[in-house]
Order: C-alpha cells, then structure tokens, then sequence
C-alpha cells in the first residue's frame, strides 16, 4: 500500500468521570490518495480533531493503526511530525515573534535545511501576502492576517502531507475564502491534505472525496458524485442529513 | 539529541521570555528596584526613629518610699555614665529625661502623660508583693542565670520600672532607664565594698575574657554556610518561577504548546530546552540578586558584621560550585515539572507556593547543629546540599559523601525532567477535561501506576515516626509499628483499594522441593555475603565509629531468646517479603524490565533501612530475595530465607560470634556456596508471571 495516509481501525477512548468511557474515535478505516484533498466532514464532536490529533501523534490511540507517508504514527511519532503540516483552530502562533520569525522558526525545528530557510521564508512571506507586516509581532496583527501567517508557518517545512483541521472557524467570509484558496493552491502544487469541517460548502468545493463522519464513525467515504448516486440527493446537506438521520 | 534543534529551542525560550513585558519586569526589574527601595526605606526609617527617640525628653515620675533614694541613683549613674567616653555608652549618654510629679503615675501612664513610672518598695513592702508568674518561672539554667540578675533575697528592695509595651518610646526609654538603674546599682555596690574596707579595686575582681581557636574566616564561613544554601534556594525558586510559569503553563494558556508539540521536535528535546531556559533565568537572576548584594554593602546600606571575613579556597569554591549545579538543576526541573502538570498559568502559581515553603524545608537542614552528611540525610534531596555546603564552608568536606549527594541531585534533577517530558506527553495538556485512563479504570491497572507512591509514602512515614514520637522510641514499638501498621497495614489497605488478588498479588505459589533445600543452603551464606559486601562499602565509604556502634546497639541485650528470634526472624520474614516481594514486585513487573527489578526492588527495601551503611547490605538482601521470588515465582522461598538470613544474624551476635572479623577466604567461599544454592533454584524454577 503506497498510499500516503493508511488508516485502520483507528479508535480512541476517554475516561470521563461524570460520562464514564466515551469512544470518540471508533475503529475508522481509510485511505488518502497522493495529492487529493480528503474531507473529513463532521458536525461538532463527531470525532473528526480527534482523528487528526491522532494522526499528527498528539493523542495515542486506543487501538488501530495509521501510516503518514509511512510512517507509523505509534512506533515513529518524529519520522510523523518531521513529514507533516498541522493546522488547527487550537494551534495558536506564538504572539511575541514576528511573521518571519515564526515561518523561520517552525522552518527550522521541522528540519527544514538550514541553508535554505531564508529563501523559503521570503518564498512563503511573498507568497502568502505577509510582507507587508513581516517584521510585525503577531499578538498585533488581525485575525486574517494571523490565519495567513499560520498556513505559512504550517507549510514552512514544504511537508508533503498536510492537516486542516476547521481552518476557517472563526473567520469572515473573504478571510476564510482566502484561506480555502490558500488550500487550493496546496492541492495543485500535488500536496496531500486532509481537510476537516462542518461546513457543507467548503467541502463540496475542495474535496476529492468526503468522509461522513458521525458518533466516532465514518457512515460514508467516497466521492461527492459517488454520495449523489448512493443517496439520489444533489447537495451535501441533504446526503450528510440522510446518512446521519440512518444512523439514529 | 539533536543539538541543532536543542539550541534552537533553547534560543527561542530565552527570546520569548526576554520579550515577556511580565517576565521582564517580574524577575529583573523589580528584584532590582524593591531591593534597595527596601533598603533605603528600612535605613531611612530607622534614622529617623533614632532620631526621633533621642530628640525626646522623656517624662517619668518616681513613687514609693525609696524615690529619693532612686532620684540620687539616677543623678550619679548619669554623671558616670557621662564621664565614660565608650561607644557603647552613646545611647544612655543621649537619653534625656525629666521627672513630672504626679499623684497616680499608673492613670497618667496610661493617659500617655508619661512614658514609664519607677515605683519603689521597701524590703518588707517587697516581701509583702504577690509572686508574679514571671518572677516563679524564671530560666535556672546555669547559662542563663549568669546573664540574669540574681535573685532577690528577703528584705532586699525592689525598683520597677513600668511601661507600655505597645509604645515604642515608652517601650524604648524605659529599657534606657533600666540600664542606667542597673549601672548605678552596681556602681552604689562598688562604692560600698569599697567604703566597708575592701582593698582594691571593685571592678577588677575578676577579669572574664574570652577567646576562639577559629580565625574570623572559620567563624563567618560556619555562619554562612548554615543559611547559603536555603538564600540560595529561595532565589532560584523565586527567579526561576518566573520563568517556569511561562514556559509551559503559560503557553499552554496562549494555545502554543499543541503548535510546538505537533513539530518534529522530540518531547526529550523540547523539555531539556525549557529546562535550560529556566535553569539560566535561575541563575542570572541570582547573580544579579548577589550582585544587588555587594552593591548594597559597598554602598553601606547594608551593614556586615565586623569580624565577617569569607574566606574560601579555591578547591572549596569548585566543590560548591559542583553542588549548586545540580541544585540549580533541580530547582529548574521542580519548577518545570510544577508548570507542566498545571493547565493553565493561574493554576501553576497557585501550585508555586506550597512547593517553595515544602522546599525550603530540607534546604534548611544546615541549621541542625548534630545533623552530619555522613548520615542518611546524604540521600534526601536540598538536605544534603544544605549540609554539604556547611561542612565545606566550616573546613570540614567530606569528599565521599560530597561525591553521594552529587550523584544524588543528579539523579533527582534527571527524574524530575523525565516527570516534566511525560507530563507533556500527557493527553490532558491538550484536552484537560478527560482523566487518564487507569483512574477510571482503578483496581490492578491503577494499582501498577500508583505503587510506587504507596511506597514513598510509607517511606516518608517510617522516617517521620522514627524520628519524632518518643513513644515509639523502643526497639519492640518501632518494629512492631513499622511491620505491622506500615509493612503490614500498607499490603492490605493497597490489597483492598485496589482489588488485587490475594494469590497473584501475593505470589503465593508453591515450588519445587529442591528450592527449600537451597534455601536451607542460601541462608548463613547469604549473611556471610552481605557482612562481606557492608566490608566492600567499607573501603569506598568508611564508616564512623559511632554508626557502628549505633547498629550494634540496635541488637536490644536484655530481650528472651525466642523474642529476639520473634523480633528479629519471623515477624520481619513474614511481613516485609509480603510487601517487598509481594506486593511491589506485583506491582512494578510490568513497569520495568525483568533485567532491572530485582535491583530496583531491591534497592527500595534497602532505602527503608534508614542507616546510610545498612542500606548496602539490605539492598543486597533485597536483590537476592526479589531474584529469588522471580526464579521460583512464590514469595515462600524468599520468606523462609529472610527468616533464616535475619535469626543468623541474631544468633551470632547474640553468641557474641563477630562475623565482620572473617577472613576474604570465607567469603569467597560463602559465595561460592550461595551460588550453588542459586543453581539449584535456577535448575527447579517455575518463573514469576511477569504479564
């Protein structure tokens, strides 16, 4: 399997002491192609953070396995990181560095080469529209201007497998339009990215294929087209209405 | 390791915390500033109290039969007073006062019309006086009494000098006034041994002198060295806090710790950085606390005492600064450790406090005058460097037990950052709301986490006991209490709490029938190691004199025979290899290597011998039995074996047979046997279940 992301099985259990044993994750398989943008589409708490914290070896898993270009996410939790790009609502910047020193600095602990970071970090300060307030602490800069800077810092490595988990919680409509373009222009440079959100519109635009997921399950997996034929239904509202309602 | 990204992480913590307005401020600019602020303020105050004082003329009125008697004393120890040109005389000489006559001298003390009354009474009126509390409680220590006025004998006069205590001017001129009453009562005796016809001088009756063997650099280094450690504490705590609490908690609060955790920098990595950073923040702020010092002192603002004189050898000053390392260290991982378990930057300095009053305990060890390195308190962690450091700073390093607590704070710093990288491992510094698993879980899961905790605590309440309720002072009470309420009472309660299973728990197999004869062979062999192995401790750490004679004198003379067996045998057998081979090797085969056990196992037991030169012996004891219950699987075999190993050890001291006085020949043969005992128990094994 030369697949880049491998996912079988993958479950994860908390201890509550007021739910008792809660399974966020329960036993999800998939795959991710080279180059597609994977859709993890979710309502709040149906797992879709957990499965990525798993993935970037935040959490452990309870059980299964996942592979990130190979590397097994339990056994190689480094060979993971050094590979992989994760963006998250909770991933915050650190406020007291500038732009450039925050894609400087991830750049370089991602182990980036050292001979060329500068030339990545003018690449990506260019390329991401930032230059302008390069030089500026990010605890000044706007929630937009923070978002580009964080895709930048996500990136700053050139990973080949990337994670947005929500990249667009919390933003207006054109910043989180210039963050799903910011996506776009990931995918056609032949990055693999897996993409979680609740948003329905966000998904149809970007996604290869869309994994419903629901209760810690995924209900569905297969291509926007592929969903319409299973269901009849033509938007992703009303399939994603119909497997969950099926499910309960 | 990877140095390159260690360096880069280090660099980037101290740039976060120097671009910190908070930290900046909070660990730099205030020690800075409040230090001479204080300084200055307490000086200012000061002079102007003093000031104050010595401008006042103060009131007092005189009552009593003897007044005038008491007025001509106080006019004639004044005029002595005045003529003596010493130094310290300045402050009577400066004190003015003034009579007010008044007819209640106590309603105008208390309307502050006057600031103290002297009444008088004559040796029938004193008599007559009620014996106040203070006067029948009165210090009789020989020390005491010699700093004390006499007592009075019947009939003798009384002059009391009443105040207010809550008045410092009342407070502080009757104290004038008493010393000038003092002067002038022993200038009156004087002038009447001289008037009844004693020849000579009065006052040079006796010359007192006295005079110390220890140079000016001796004495300041013993003052020093009691409190240089718990200073020094204080400051790394205090300076490093400010840093630790932003180094982990506080990114936790900004949402930074899940970016830097989701990169390719290894946990190991990450924490041995944070932990530089605050080790260096420690440090720099001390250094610039010392230096804040010196300038203080240069300046006068703070004043040394006039025989202070540091005087510290080269060798000396490399060897503290051997000890402070680690120290440093420690305090860096404490408070490192105390940031990462906290979820958020509140928290952790709520946490901050008890931790800095819990650690300035030890680091007070110094201060106990009897307290030696040279004891077990080589193995508590800060105590050791507080006692080290008092005996370098006195000229008296004791090299071996330096080398000890150095590998002993190395040791604690090491095991605290491995605390710190697990607890950033931890899933709760992400999603703090879910517990960790084996909490939930509780019985044998939890059981396998927390015994190690059961332990220490048991440990640390061996320790407090022994030491501190006199009524378990005896040797029946304290062995009794330590294995029934402790050894005993901690099996059952960790059985019960934890739902363990008696069998399993216990290990309570049977084995092979060779195994009890090689036990029957192991037993006085494996004392004759374990005397031979105390010997080998010997040469690296000789031991005192004195502990020898404290552990012959634990062997009680006076107890029957069957007693002493009772005691010392079968009770101890029984009980600790239920709790040692037990329960803790039950609880700890799954947590460490089966390679690693006994000698962990082994070594805790060891550390319940409190004694630093039996805590070799018994380690080895515990090595041998925990091997022993590993090969067979059963903690009878170990039982038996203890039993035999510990009445041996009665027998021949009772026998007055000294087994320490036994030829290397013996020894080697004692070994040889032991492991031909250890042979057949290996060729009839049925192995501990490990899983």
């Amino acid at each position: 399997m030369n697949a880049p992301v491998v996912v079988q099985g993958l479950t994860k259990t908390f201890y509550d002491e007021s739910r008792g044993e809660i399974r966020a994750v329960d036993g999800i398989d998939f795959m991710c192609n080279e180059g597609e943008v994977f859709g993890l589409l979710g309502a709040n708490g149906a797992g879709k953070t957990t499965t990525l914290r798993m993935l970037s070896t935040i959490l452990t898993p309870s059980s299964g396995s996942a592979t990130i270009l190979g590397h097994d996410v339990v056994k190689d939790p480094q060979g993971v990181r050094k590979n992989l790009g994760f963006f998250s609502a909770s991933t915050a910047l650190y406020p007291r560095l500038t732009a450039r020193e925050t894609i400087e600095f991830f750049a370089r602990i991602n182990q980036y080469p050292s001979d060329r970071v500068k030339e990545r970090v003018d690449y990506l300060v260019n390329r991401f529209g930032i230059a302008k307030y390069a030089d500026v602490r990010v605890e000044k800069l706007s929630t937009g201007m923070k978002q580009k800077v964080s895709i930048a810092r996500t990136v700053a490595h050139n990973p080949l497998m990337i994670i947005f988990d929500e990249p667009t919680v919390g933003l207006d409509v054109l910043n989180a339009l210039e963050v799903l373009e910011s996506i776009k222009e990931l995918r056609s440079e032949g990055k693999t990215i897996i993409f979680a959100t609740h948003i329905m519109s966000e998904a149809e635009k970007l996604c290869n294929r869309i994994a419903i997921v629901h209760g810690g399950r995924i209900l569905a997996c297969d291509t926007l087209d592929g969903l319409r034929a299973q269901t009849g239904h033509r938007y992703l509202e009303d399939i994603f209405v119909q497997y969950v309602k099926g499910q309960s | 390791m990877n140095w390159d990204v260690l360096k880069l992480l280090y660099i980037h913590e101290i740039k976060m915390l120097v671009r910190a307005r908070r930290t900046v401020v909070m660990a730099i600019v205030i020690p800075a500033i409040i230090m001479p602020i204080m300084l200055f303020s307490a000086r200012f105050s000061n002079e102007q109290r003093q000031r104050a004082l010595e401008a006042t003329t103060y009131n007092y009125a005189v009552t009593g039969q003897l007044a005038d008697r008491v007025r001509e004393l106080i006019t004639s120890a004044k005029a002595e007073i005045d003529k003596d040109e010493r130094e310290s005389n300045d402050q009577l000489r400066k004190f003015k006062f003034i009579e007010s006559p008044t007819s209640d001298p106590a309603a105008s003390l208390e309307r502050r019309d006057i600031y103290f009354y002297i009444a008088t009474y004559t040796g029938e009126e004193a008599d007559a006086l009620p014996v106040t509390k203070a006067d029948d409680e009165s210090d009789d220590s020989p020390a005491v009494a010699a700093l004390q006025p006499p007592k009075r004998l019947p009939g003798v006069p009384i002059i009391k000098v009443v105040y207010r205590g809550n008045n410092d001017a009342s407070n502080s001129s009757s104290r004038r006034m008493v010393s000038l009453l003092r002067s002038g009562v022993r200038n009156d005796s004087e002038r009447l041994l001289i008037e009844r016809g004693f020849e000579g001088n009065p006052k040079g009756m006796f010359a007192v002198v006295e005079t110390s063997i220890a140079t000016a650099g001796q004495k300041t280094g013993a003052n020093v060295g009691r409190f240089l450690t718990v200073i020094l504490v204080m400051l790394m705590l205090t300076g490093g806090s400010i840093a630790a609490m932003d180094i982990i908690a506080g990114e936790k609060e900004r949402g930074t710790i899940e970016t830097l955790l989701t990169t390719a920098a290894a946990r190991h990595e990450i924490v041995t950085a944070k932990q530089l950073a605050i080790c260096s923040v420690a440090l720099i702020i001390t250094l610039i606390q010392g230096l804040n010092f010196f300038i203080y002192v240069k300046l006068q603002l703070v004043q040394l005492p006039k025989d202070f004189a540091l005087q510290i050898s080269t060798t000396s000053a490399i060897t503290l600064l051997m000890l402070f390392i680690p120290l440093a260290a420690t305090i860096a991982a404490l408070l490192l450790t105390l940031s990462a378990y906290a979820k958020t930057y509140k928290e952790a300095q709520m946490y901050f406090f008890p931790v800095y009053l819990t650690s300035l305990v030890p680091a007070l060890a110094s201060v106990l005058p009897a307290l030696r390195l040279r004891s077990a308190i080589v193995l508590v962690p800060l105590a050791n460097v507080s006692v080290a450091v008092r005996e370098i700073m006195m000229n008296r390093p004791d090299r071996p037990m330096i080398a000890v607590t150095f590998l002993v704070m190395t040791l604690c710093a090491a095991l605290l950052m491995r605390a710190s990288a697990r607890m950033l491992s931890r899933e709760e510094v992400i999603i703090a709301s879910h517990g960790e698993p084996e909490s939930f879980l509780g019985g044998p899961v939890l059981f396998q986490k927390r015994v190690l905790r059961w332990f220490a605590v048991m440990w640390a309440i061996v320790f407090a006991v022994a030491a501190n309720i006199p009524q378990l002072a005896t040797f029946r009470r304290q062995l009794l209490f330590n294995e029934f309420a402790i050894f005993g009472g901690g099996t059952v309660l960790m059985l019960w709490v934890y739902r363990l299973r008696l069998k399993e728990a216990l290990a309570l197999r049977s084995v092979k029938w060779p195994v009890w004869i090689a036990i029957l062979i192991a037993a006085p062999t494996g004392n004759l190691m374990g005397v031979a192995v105390f010997k080998l401790l010997n040469y690296v750490i000789p031991i005192p004199e004195q502990a020898v004679e404290q552990m012959a004198a634990l062997m009680p003379q006076d107890l029957p025979s069957w007693q002493l067996y009772l005691f010392l045998g079968l009770i101890p057998g029984v009980v600790e290899e239920l709790a040692f081979r037990g329960v803790l090797l039950h609880g700890l085969r799954r947590k460490i290597r089966p390679v690693l056990l006994p000698l962990v196992v082994g070594l805790i037991f060891g550390l319940f011998h409190f004694s630093l030169f039996r805590i070799g012996p018994t380690a080895f004891l515990g090595v041998l039995l925990t091997a022993i219950a590993m090969l067979t699987g059963s903690v009878f075999p170990g039982m038996l074996l203890h039993i035999l190993n510990n009445s041996f050890a009665a027998w021949t001291a009772q026998n007055g047979w000294s087994v320490t006085s036994l030829e290397p020949g013996h020894d080697v043969a004692a070994t040889i046997i032991f492991a031909l005992a250890m042979w057949i128990i290996y060729r009839n094994r049925t192995p501990y279940p490990l899983n």
